[in-house]
């Protein structure tokens, strides 16, 4: 081995404390890179190939009903590719043993031919065949919650007949990869399932013989998507049509978009900060080492080394940095994506989902790490090897101070000698004061992520399924109904008190801004289903007007005041404008809200009613559900407090884990500026130190003046590092956020303690570790020798 | 100049501030290899005295001030300081003993350059438990004009008297100083005397001077002279000359 080797090796290992705590923080930016970028891509590939092989459709629409003649007109659209018209249904499901509501979306498939659109990928048993026996293929995440086989049957209520269903049959569909319950944001597999069944014998089911109520098409190639849209709902129009929409609004892959889309700012914003930190720290290393060595340097040349060899010397000690970071991010994030991908099995519904590494991003980000590094480490070789070899042996000239800044206000007397030895060495090096100072603002932002969402998630739910929502049941009915089975749900078995209320869907427009909803009118003393404003408040429903949701007042643009238009899907299908009286809060879905006396004037009927909110009595459960599945009429039983006891099912190991990430990052983060900090503040200062410590000051003492600098930069850090954090959690919060779905951004004490907590414990365990050295201080070499 | 050889110079009635008995320091800088750095010395130093400690480069002396010092503890032999024994004190006693007690006076001055004249003495005065205000110290040795310049402001004498302030600025009962002029011109040597001789004569302080420069031995009370780890002679000077008269 070459001597300039021998000693890169030998250095290494003296400063090994030193490059682990670079590596580990490079290593935790590429980790997080390798495994980000490796899930998009695999969650890219796996989707393009299953979209593409399963023929998932581009556009969707619901109607009402409509005859399957009006198929051929369909397929006339100019720029349709295949065109399946379909029936779709609501089930209510009585599954042994559960004593909870489960539920099914129904989906049609052809009768005497293949599927030609969202083609199922069967995983057991087959498709339906026998006419007659109500067979069933159903969802795969829901026959493994339940634990059901080809073979088995389930008792379902399906437009108030109670009918027993078949299964032939487990499979996935491109169409529900994100198998998500109306409303909510998890999965929840127990409680909701997607089952297909026969065209013929559905339809059937549902009374619409020779009908179909939903739509998907593929585009031909060169199809405008806006313009298929366009005519699509002029057709269906006069058939209650909704508004069509294309993948980017469908509820499954819209969500498999929103999770690729975070990870691509995880990918791009977290490595970033990690290694831009971690080429600082090499650079203030490096630097260090350099000025220690610049006697070292000046024999070498002495010698007859050239520049370029010595500088390639100093470049390798961050090769070997980053060298070290490679292997220990690359086997993290190789193990991290495929711990990943397992967690994602409950929740995307993938044929074959398996971890893919991105390797062009991986050189990407080696590339840049160590390029970001040697920059990093550039300007101090040079230095050093620009000397000439007589000048570079003399040690450098002393450094000069000045007073701080701060002291020229008059705080000098307020500051004590080592304080104030802090202050000044931070002015001397403001660059090397800014850098550790944001990347402990980095460690301090980084675990405010997921507490924001952890408390944001949990707002959500308590605002939505606490606070507006006090019905323990939501009952829906089939078909609209008078007020004598309002009356019925009334006198259900353990019923405490009950609140009607009237839904119909409807398009609300204003300018050229459309959605669909859900247009609810209610009761004028509602205490259950209640509409709040953003302290919690219960907004008054007005006698006339209509109430929005903020999100659908943002999207139509308009203003409280202002006048929409509303279309309504149901009965007489009446069209009018009304005004806009408020808006309220709310996290999941949008919707408009009236009196529900106004809304039945406007759909000229009496005491209709859609369903109603109950509160229950907790031990009269059993025979409640018994009775309401039974009752022909209902059609919907939601239980409210569902919602959350289905996220904290699935989300609570989640959230476990994201903290667990964040926060050991975080402390990694910390810890290594601390080390690296607090390694070169000793290296020098070990002349300074030692004099305290033979001038009587304690270990303590002078681990104090050590410490100060860094324990004043860790200070400092903190606001701006709790701002940055509130930033970043507030940025990564909108971008999980979709029009139905979204997370207030919600910052509690605790989750800015934490973060603080972390951070401290972080650096203070750093700092421990860099103050055993204070032992070791060689009290009479240093009085020995000219610095 | 009439020498009284291995005498204390009646001193010997009074109780000593150290009595060394067998000192001796032995150290081992690779495995075989043993230097004994002190060999079996046995010293008494008291109150108010000024000692110049004479030798040549590896006589000894600097280990022999580290272990009066408290910076070094000893192989063998005894050290006690007002009769409490240093021998065997731990790491937090001799901290103690060096704060409290001790002034150190370093031939490279070991001032803290980031902080100006007048706060290197504080650092002092912060932790001493009778200490003279920063101010007053370096009015003792003359500097104060110079409160607020930084060490790198200053010439190497001013330095020099600077860390004498820093040394006397607690009151120590013991001054010591390692070549306090060894990195200095004459001019500027015999400044930082007259302060060490000061110090000596207006609070009492033991000051000792290690030195191998055997003209700085005419201003103290006794010189002692150490070679190879031994005292070889102690003798004690009827008539000391003031530093502002030594030649070098």
């Amino acid at each position: 081995m070459r001597p300039l080797d021998l000693k890169l090796l030998r250095d290494l290992r003296t400063m090994k404390g030193q490059m682990l705590a670079i590596s580990l923080v490079m290593a935790c930016g590429l980790t997080m890179m390798i495994m980000a970028r490796g899930l998009i891509v695999s969650l890219e590939t796996e989707r393009d190939r299953y979209y593409a092989e399963n023929r998932f459709a581009d556009v969707f629409s619901d109607l009402v009903r409509a005859p399957n003649s009006l198929r051929s007109r369909l397929m006339e659209i100019s720029g349709a590719g295949t065109v399946e018209t379909r029936v779709t249904g609501h089930a209510i499901l009585d599954i042994p043993g559960m004593d909870d509501i489960a539920e099914a979306i129904l989906v049609s498939i052809p009768d005497e031919r293949p599927q030609q659109l969202n083609i199922l990928h069967i995983l057991q048993g087959r498709l339906p065949e026998h006419a007659g026996r109500n067979e069933i293929v159903i969802s795969k995440a829901f026959a493994d919650a339940h634990g059901f086989r080809p073979g088995d049957t389930i008792q379902a209520t399906m437009y108030g007949n109670r009918e027993e269903l078949y299964i032939s049959g487990t499979a996935m569909s491109p169409e529900f990869v994100y198998e998500l319950p109306p409303g909510a944001f998890v999965p929840d597999n127990k409680r909701y399932g997607v089952f297909w069944m026969n065209e013929r014998e559905l339809a059937n089911a549902f009374n619409m013989d020779g009908a179909f109520n939903n739509v998907v098409m593929t585009l031909a190639p060169g199809g405008n998507v806006e313009a298929v849209k366009a005519e699509m709902d002029r057709i269906l129009r006069p058939y209650g049509g909704q508004i069509s929409y294309d993948r980017s609004e469908q509820a499954s892959a819209q969500w498999v978009e929103t999770e690729i889309e975070g990870l691509r700012a995880f990918a791009l914003a977290f490595p970033i900060i990690f290694l831009s930190v971690a080429a600082f720290m090499t650079s203030a290393a490096l630097t260090r080492l350099v000025r220690l060595q610049r006697e070292q340097i000046a024999q070498l040349k002495a010698f007859g080394y050239s520049s370029t060899a010595i500088g390639i010397h100093y470049f390798k000690f961050t090769l070997a940095a980053v060298i070290a970071a490679t292997v220990m991010g690359g086997v993290g994030g190789l193990w991290a994506g495929r711990g990943i991908v397992i967690l994602y099995e409950p929740f995307f519904q993938f044929p074959s989902l398996t971890f893919r590494p991105d390797y062009p991003a991986v050189l990407i980000g080696l590339v840049a790490s160590a390029g970001a590094a040697f920059l990093g480490v550039l300007n101090s070789v040079r230095q050093a090897v620009k000397l000439p070899p007589a000048e570079a042996m003399r040690p450098e000239p002393p450094a000069e101070f000045k007073p701080s800044r701060i002291e020229a206000l008059g705080l000098q007397n307020l500051v004590s000698p080592a304080f104030r030895m802090a202050l000044r060495n931070l002015e001397r090096k403001p660059w090397q004061g800014l850098f550790t100072a944001l990347g402990l603002a980095m460690a301090t932002a980084i675990p405010i992520v997921p507490g924001a969402m952890r408390d944001g998630m949990n707002y959500m739910m308590d605002f939505q399924w606490r606070l507006a929502q006090r019905q323990d049941v939501t009952l829906g009915l089939i078909e609209p109904g008078s007020y004598a089975s309002f009356t019925a749900m009334r006198n259900l078995p353990g019923v405490l008190h009950a609140e009607p209320f009237r839904a119909v869907s409807a398009r609300i427009g204003h300018g050229h801004h459309e959605r669909r909803i859900s247009l609810s009118g209610l009761p004028q003393d509602g205490q259950l289903n209640r509409l709040l404003d953003a302290d919690a408040n219960q907004i008054p429903l007005p006698l006339s007007g209509v109430l929005l949701s903020e999100k659908l007042a943002e999207v139509l643009d308009v203003k409280p005041g202002g006048t929409v238009r509303l279309e309504v899907q149901e009965g007489r299908r009446p069209v009018f404008d009304i005004v806009v009286a408020g808006t309220i809060t709310d996290f999941a879905d949008i919707g408009a809200y009236m009196d529900i006396d106004a809304l039945r004037r406007l759909m000229r009927e009496g005491d209709t009613v859609s369903g109603a909110h109950l509160t229950l009595d907790s031990a009269q459960w059993a025979p409640f559900l018994a009775s309401a599945r039974e009752a022909p009429q209902i059609g919907a039983i939601v239980r409210t407090r569902a919602a959350r006891e289905s996220f904290d099912e699935t989300m609570a190991e989640l959230i476990v884990i994201a903290h667990t990430i964040y926060f050991g990052f975080a402390a990694v983060l910390a810890f290594g500026v601390i080390y690296n900090g607090a390694r070169i503040a000793l290296s020098e200062r070990t002349r300074d130190l030692a004099t305290l410590r033979v001038l009587g000051y304690t270990q303590r003492e002078v681990a104090g003046v050590l410490i100060g600098e860094l324990a004043l930069l860790t200070l400092l850090a903190i606001l701006p590092g709790l701002f940055i954090g509130t930033q970043l959690a507030a940025a990564i919060l909108e971008a999980a956020s979709t029009e139905t779905t979204r997370f207030p951004l919600v910052l509690t004490g605790r989750t800015y303690a934490t973060a603080v907590l972390i951070v401290l414990a972080s650096s203070i365990l750093s700092f421990a570790i860099v103050s055993r050295r204070i032992h070791k201080l060689d009290l009479i070499g240093v009085l020995k020798a000219r610095e | 100049m009439p020498d009284t050889k291995d005498s204390t110079n009646g001193l010997e009635n009074r109780d000593p501030l150290f009595h060394a008995r067998g000192l001796t320091k032995v150290y081992h800088p690779s495995g075989e290899i043993e230097v004994r750095a002190l060999d079996g010395v046995d010293l008494d130093l008291f109150e108010s005295e000024l000692v110049v400690l004479l030798g040549a480069s590896g006589s000894g002396k600097s280990t022999l001030l580290n272990i009066l010092g408290g910076l070094d503890i000893p192989t063998d032999g005894t050290l006690d300081y007002r009769g409490e024994s240093l021998t065997d004190a731990d790491e937090r006693t001799l901290t103690l003993f060096r704060r409290d007690t001790v002034g150190f006076v370093f031939q490279f001055y070991n001032l803290i350059p980031s902080l100006t004249a007048r706060e290197n003495v504080a650092l002092i005065t912060d932790i001493a438990r009778n200490p003279m205000a920063p101010e007053e110290a370096l009015a003792l040795v003359g500097l104060e004009d110079r409160l607020d310049h930084f060490p790198a402001q200053l010439s190497g004498g001013e330095q020099q008297r600077v860390a004498i302030a820093r040394a006397i600025a607690k009151r120590p009962d013991v001054l010591l100083c390692d070549e306090p002029t060894g990195a200095l011109d004459v001019k500027t040597g015999i400044t930082v005397l007259e302060a060490i001789a000061r110090v000596n004569e207006d609070l009492g302080t033991l000051a000792m001077i290690i030195t191998h420069n055997a003209a700085i031995a005419d201003m103290a009370g006794r010189v002692i002279h150490l070679s190879a780890g031994h005292i070889t002679e102690i003798h004690t000077n009827t008539e000391r000359r003031p530093a502002s008269t030594l030649v070098w």
